[in-house]
């Protein structure tokens, strides 16, 4: 981790810089980097790096230099923490405080490889020592992330030497605002927070409105249960956001910068501040950016827990110091949005975009994806499925290549049943659509989107009214209020759904969550409340026949939900010894000791303690 | 000048203007709640939805702060609008079913009950259209009134839920709420004036001639304070109900009482109203 | 223990008087004060000349403000949808009953305020709960209870297989939060 002191004004002097940096790290012999991503922090990431910066300083007397960086998400989230050595690539998986001694000593000091350290092939069990080889990678394209795992999000330096700021520079130093504009038009980005809307076009709208000052805005809210893509790209390259801003700014002519982050991801909001103070200190932002005369500086806002401010007008209303409430779009922000003001607001991940667009060219990002859905996404792939964590894949990649190829597929022996995407504004997918590519519109027709790229796989346990139930309740308490539709239509559903999970539907009630759900669609004032039934309306239309069950046979097919199941005992399995006897709290069981047991279904308050109690896995949920 | 096309009529109406003024403008009449000329747009309630006409596509909007900027077709009586509209009427019904105004209104666009159960709470039939609110911080000034909480918990009220000490009891709240939530009360033991449900009290200065009741004492602190006028006249009718300031007046006319300095200016003043 | 009028002028002044930074502020004076005294948020309305009313709105309507003092334990339990399916809900449950506490308050000893929130972005760790600032995941209704109460007397938790990490602290005194400059700028 460095501190750079130095301040870079002109363009000649940040190549000097980047040689100079670029030079230094060339006399480095070995490079440790230390996943600290979203992941792997809360399984003791920070402690296996403290661990290594111990070792590294103990083995003072050595004659190569060894370099430590604490990187972001390195990907595979549910096999961390995880650990690299350069130069090799050689890549750690679930790493233990007590296997970094040896990881040093072999690896580091000796170019050797820790075996059982390595991720090993399903079949052949052979060791593999990169990730280019591990399945979970395939078909990897890192855009937005292409430097998250590689540096240090604490070093400028790092940034620098990787490449960062020369799209700044290539923008200040040789493009106006107008090829600026166009190249990100022809690029073919679009939005990737959800919304989808073309950003060549929004930044044009944003160049040519009237009013001054004109805004720039991050919006780091990801709120969407289940996504944490932005959360690691905040955390892992702070700098590709705010070069991005800065490009962006400079393209519509702003000079006023804002990152609104989420209020509950502290450490983003930590490294994006201290990014911020870097790059003023150097001089990428605040007065005359590299000599150009160009001005821009960039402010963090906190959120403070509501959902809702990921929505754009909401988002500026808390800017404003007021509650997040949005208000129509009939006039967009980009006409009038902060303080009345032309604002420009784009997801965290498309500001990432943005380096590597200008320096690689338009059509380079173009010839990625579908057509009309360019470049790369990035997925936080969870859930059901084996290999859990964080991707950036092109558009165009299908459900089941994601899920079976690079999820590995669904753990503990089960079946897929559905993928869950878009968060609360999308919808569930069955398997009958598993070669659907991913894209921001093929995933619209089955009734889900794409959304801000939250993917949750889920198995034949999983009940989709359940599913359903809890999004209606998410939305419930995250509504503003302000409007009738949403506020009194979604609790409206939301009570529907109960009753149908209680064993309570009645015959009417699919037609009735239809037509709630239309007048949502057509009524609600903003985009929550817009597409609040899509969780439902999607697991009707896919799922239809587990409604029906619910409601007709008050029957929980998937076994979940209470009442709508019930438990019995396995008479094979049935060791007689007593144990769920003593602990069911209405009585419900009965038997003589090595006996098989029995429960009385018309005592049964079906709680489900005897299921767990039991140490013979004798206990079965049928239905 | 735009050109608004109403269910079949057309009329011309300023930049900017919303589809609600077009439509008063044709007189083609649309159920409002929230919606009041003094105030913002609120557009929270979302009943007066209406169905704009792209050519390729249908989009409902709402009338009351859709701006028109360019010629625009608009249906009142489409399906789909109606439909909207009536959805919308029936989640407000399910919510607050003892309001008579609500009631009223229902009847008035063809709607008898609703198909909905009562799942939320409201406060005496509130349907947080927002216009109590607003009128207090634009109209009067005060905001002794807000909304709290979020979602199906959103409240109106004071403060901390404690005795507000901005409200001055002028009932601007009560005027304009539309489903009757808000009510006056005065009480004839304490001689004030309670705005319900916010508990807020004033007292009510009375007539000095006759005893009738006029405005609450705040009220006339603060149209005093407004006024910044400093006459002692002014002051001495400020305390008269309006018969006895014509009695007053009358009898000053006709009696040939002789009229001093101050009584001259003040009936300058009047005559130049 | 500095007077609510000293606290609130320096907070302002913090952020230059900015109406639009009033969250950013009521944040720093719920780090400063554990929660949103009424008498600060008042003082708050007459420095900014804004309505009292307004910010009473903004304080109930974000969840993270508490109008009330907070318990000696946090319980961030997160109920993001993998955690859900996971079965958080019944974790909620069992907090509620066995320390008698309802979301977004504090028990009545006063030993744990319990914070559900939308997900947390620790998705690998299902079902998950951050209590003063240290991760606990892959929970059941039976080892979060145990967890806390272990909390409750003192005791450190035991350490299971996966090892526990800090987080970093979601309100920093007003103080730590200045030294680091979360990206403010001051203007000449």
């Amino acid at each position: 981790m460095n501190q750079a002191d130095v301040r870079i004004d002109t363009f000649k002097s940040l190549e000097l810089y980047r040689e100079s940096v670029r030079g230094h790290a060339r006399q480095t012999a070995k490079i440790v980097r230390v996943c600290c991503g979203p992941g792997c922090i809360p399984k003791g990431a920070r402690r296996i790096y403290d661990l290594f910066r111990k070792a590294i300083d103990d083995a003072g007397k050595r004659d190569i230099t060894i370099s430590l960086k604490g990187t972001g998400c390195q990907g595979l989230c549910e096999r961390g923490p995880i650990v690299t050595v350069d130069p090799g690539n050689i890549f750690y998986l679930q790493v233990h405080e007590e296997d970094v001694a040896e990881i040093f000593r072999e690896t580091v000091l000796q170019d050797r490889i820790v075996d059982r350290l390595l991720y090993h092939d399903e079949r052949t069990g052979a060791g593999i020592r990169t990730s280019q080889g591990i399945p979970f990678y395939q078909g990897h394209v890192r855009v937005a992330f292409a430097l998250c795992g590689v540096v240090d999000p604490e070093s400028p330096d790092d940034y620098i030497g990787a490449g960062g700021y020369a799209a700044l520079a290539k923008v200040l130093s040789s493009l106006s605002p107008d090829q600026v504009i166009d190249e990100v038009t022809q690029s073919g980005l679009r939005g990737r927070g959800g919304g989808g809307f073309p950003t060549g076009r929004k930044w044009r709208s944003a160049r040519d409105a009237h009013g001054e000052p004109k805004y720039v805005i991050a919006n780091g809210d990801e709120g969407d249960p289940g996504a944490f893509m932005d959360r690691a790209l905040m955390e892992g390259v702070p700098h590709a956001v705010i070069e991005g801003m800065i490009i962006g700014a400079y393209a519509i002519g702003s000079s006023h910068g804002y990152i609104y982050v989420r209020n509950e991801y502290p450490l983003a909001v930590e490294r994006l501040g201290r990014a911020i103070g870097q790059a003023q200190k150097m001089g990428f932002l605040g007065k005359n950016i590299l000599g150009s005369g160009f001005e821009f500086d960039i402010r963090i806002c906190r959120g403070a827990g509501a959902f809702v401010c990921g929505e754009s007008t909401a988002l500026m209303a808390s800017l404003e110091g007021r509650v997040g409430e949005p208000r129509a779009k009939y006039i967009h922000t980009v006409e009038s949005g902060l303080w009345g003001k032309p604002s420009l607001l784009n997801n965290v991940e498309t500001w990432a975009n943005v380096p590597a667009i200008i320096l690689n060219g338009s059509a380079w990002f173009a010839a990625m994806g579908t057509q009309k859905s360019k470049g790369t996404k990035a997925f936080s792939l969870v859930g059901k499925v084996r290999n859990t964590g964080i991707i950036e894949i092109p558009m165009g990649m299908t459900l089941r290549q994601i899920i079976f190829d690079i999820g590995g597929g669904i753990r503990n022996g089960k079946t897929f049943k559905a993928v869950q995407t878009g968060g609360p504004s999308g919808g569930c997918i069955p398997e009958a659509f598993l070669d659907t590519p991913v894209d921001f519109d093929e995933l619209t027709k089955l009734g889900s989107m794409m959304g801000s790229g939250g993917m949750i796989v889920m198995d034949e346990d999983d009940c989709m009214v359940h599913v359903a139930k809890y999004f209606m309740s998410f939305l419930k308490e995250e509504s503003c209020g302000k409007c009738t539709p949403c506020r009194e239509g979604i609790s409206q559903m939301l009570f529907i759904l109960e009753r149908i999970s209680r064993g309570e539907g009645e015959p009417g009630d699919l037609a009735k969550l239809d037509g709630l759900a239309d007048l949502l669609a057509g009524t609600a004032l903003c985009a929550l409340g817009k597409t609040a039934a899509n969780p439902v309306l999607s697991t009707i239309r896919h799922f239809r026949g587990e409604y029906e069950a619910h409601i007709l046979q008050r029957r929980c097919p998937a076994k979940v939900c209470k009442g709508l199941f019930f438990y019995e005992i396995d008479p094979e399995a049935c060791k007689g010894c007593g144990i769920c006897l003593k602990q069911c709290p209405a009585k419900a069981i009965s038997g003589e000791r090595k006996k098989p047991h029995v429960i009385d279904r018309a005592k049964c308050t079906m709680c489900g303690t005897c299921l767990e109690k039991c140490p013979f896995t004798a206990v079965k949920k049928i239905v | 000048m735009p050109i608004v096309n109403i269910d079949g009529r057309k009329v011309e109406v300023q930049m900017e203007a919303t589809i609600l003024d077009a439509a008063q403008k044709a007189g083609i009449w649309i159920p409002t709640l929230c919606f009041h000329s003094s105030i913002s747009h609120l557009a929270t309630c979302r009943l007066c939805m209406v169905e704009l006409d792209r050519g390729d596509w249908k989009q409902l909007v709402t009338a009351c702060n859709y701006p028109v900027r360019r010629d625009i077709v608009v249906s009142v009586s489409s399906e789909n609008a109606v439909k909207a509209r009536r959805g919308v009427m029936e989640l407000l019904l399910a919510r607050s079913p003892e309001s008579e105004q609500l009631k009223e209104l229902a009847r008035r666009m063809g709607i008898e009950g609703s198909p909905y159960p009562n799942v939320t709470e409201s406060l005496r039939n509130c349907i947080l259209c927002g216009l109590c609110t607003i009128v207090c911080e634009e109209v009067i000034g005060k905001s002794a009134i807000g909304f709290s909480g979020r979602g199906v918990d959103r409240v109106v009220t004071t403060p901390f839920r404690q005795l507000s000490e901005d409200c001055i009891g002028c009932g601007a709240c009560a005027y304009v709420c539309p489903v009757g939530t808000i009510q006056l009360r005065v009480h004839e033991d304490t001689g004030e004036i309670e705005v319900s449900p916010f508990k807020s009290r004033a007292k009510l200065l009375v007539c000095e001639e006759c005893g009738r009741r006029l405005v609450s004492e705040p009220v006339n602190k603060y149209i005093m304070e407004k006024v910044k006028i400093d006459l002692a006249e002014f002051r001495k009718y400020a305390k008269l109900c309006s018969v006895c300031r014509r009695k007053k007046s009358a009898n000053i006319l006709s009696l040939g009482t002789p009229m001093n300095d101050d009584d001259r200016k003040t009936e300058n003043i009047k005559c130049q109203k | 223990m500095i007077q609510p009028d000293e606290l609130i002028e320096q907070i302002v002044a913090c952020y230059d008087e900015q109406v639009g930074m009033l969250i950013p502020m009521m944040q720093d004076l719920q780090a400063e004060c554990g929660y949103l005294p009424a008498e600060h948020l008042r003082r708050l309305a007459q420095k900014l000349h804004i309505p009292i009313t307004r910010i009473y709105g903004v304080a109930t309507f974000y969840a993270s403000f508490r109008l009330f003092p907070k318990g000696e334990h946090t319980i961030t339990l997160c109920l993001g949808t993998v955690c859900y399916l996971k079965g958080a809900n019944r974790i909620s449950e069992a907090i509620q009953q066995e320390f008698r506490v309802t979301p977004g308050g504090t028990s009545e000893d006063k030993k744990f305020t319990f914070s559900p929130v939308n997900c947390l972005g620790a998705c690998a760790l299902a079902p998950v709960m951050i209590v003063d600032n240290e991760y606990y995941g892959g929970l059941s209704p039976e080892s979060a209870i145990e967890i806390l109460h272990n909390i409750a007397k003192g005791k450190k938790p035991p350490r299971e297989d996966q090892q526990a990490e800090k987080a970093k602290s979601v309100g920093k005194t007003r103080k730590a939060e200045k030294a680091k400059s979360v990206g403010k700028t001051r203007k000449k």
